[in-house]
């Protein structure tokens, strides 16, 4: 019976450990991986250019792009691997940040227009 | 000098100083100047469908493409303004030579066909948009007397000096 008790005991420890491990590595998790808090970045155009030319970002940031030319305008990927598609005066286009939005783009409509996001790690 | 050359560039055959109601394009009154602009951009617009109609060179066709959609928009805020002011543009002689001068090129641009045409095409837009830019920066942007009205030319005039780079680099990339 006290075997059985202690063995009982044992386990429920072993469980208890484990359980607090596994909780530990999940509520610190995030935090290392993820240093920063999602941010939002706007990208203003105006004038045939991009405001910031060139813009740092990070996985899980948002960059929205409003346009406030009369123009309408694009931001594409050089490679067209994302498209905003055409954006109209004031209207606005989002995207959440991948590993896919990293390089320089342009405008399909006016390609002398160009700008660059810069993806930096989240380490 | 500047604006006479201006005029030339766009084939006008009135001759200013000798016409009795002939103005300078500097003493034109804001709504006359927004119908000079009005009829600039459509006279672009009709150009634009030309080359989507007889070319076949995709650059061209983006080109096009985009002084359609440009040039639109700029007429829809134009329009819009002139709405917001109650307004009308008035119809006046450089407007008429406009559109005259737009004929003829429109006639001569008809009948070419092929690397002809697209040559042809992307000068005449090279030179248009400089000619239009110059107007607009040295005749009409001084003289513009209602604010939103000023506001809407320089906007606008961003946007042509922009075709105007653009249609520079297509002359260049079909050489």
């Amino acid at each position: 019976m006290s075997t059985f008790v202690n063995r009982r005991t044992a386990l429920t420890n072993t469980m208890a450990a484990i359980a607090a491990v596994v909780f530990a590595s999940v509520s610190v998790w995030p935090r290392n991986s993820h240093a920063h808090a999602p941010a939002e970045h706007t990208v203003e155009i105006k004038y045939f250019d991009y405001h910031p030319k060139s813009l740092t970002i990070r996985l899980g940031d948002t960059v929205t792009w409003i346009n406030r030319d009369i123009a309408p305008h694009t931001a594409t990927a050089t490679d067209k691997s994302w498209d905003t598609d055409t954006i109209k005066r004031n209207d606005t286009f989002k995207i959440n940040v991948t590993h896919d939005h990293s390089g320089e783009y342009f405008c399909r409509h006016h390609p002398a227009m160009t700008a660059e996001l810069i993806l930096a790690s989240t380490h | 000098m500047k604006l006479t050359s201006t005029i030339l560039a766009f084939g006008l055959t009135i001759m200013l100083a000798g016409t009795a109601h002939a103005k300078s394009p500097a003493e034109l009154n804001d709504l006359e100047i927004a119908h000079v602009a009005y009829t600039a951009d459509n006279i672009d617009i009709r150009y634009a469908h030309l080359a989507l109609a007889i070319s076949e060179n995709p650059d061209i066709h983006a080109f096009a493409k985009t002084m359609v959609r440009d040039h639109t928009a700029v007429n829809e805020q134009a329009l819009a303004l002139l709405g917001k002011l109650k307004a009308q543009p008035q119809d006046n002689f450089l407007s008429k030579s406009l559109n005259k001068g737009a004929g003829e090129i429109i006639e001569e641009l008809s009948q070419l066909r092929g690397k002809a045409f697209d040559h042809r095409y992307a000068q005449n837009e090279l030179a248009y948009h400089k000619a239009v830019n110059d107007l607009v920066e040295n005749a009409f942007i001084p003289n513009i007397e209602h604010a939103d009205v000023k506001a809407l030319f320089e906007a606008g005039l961003k946007i042509f000096k922009a075709h105007e780079g653009h249609a520079e680099m297509m002359v260049k990339s079909l050489k």
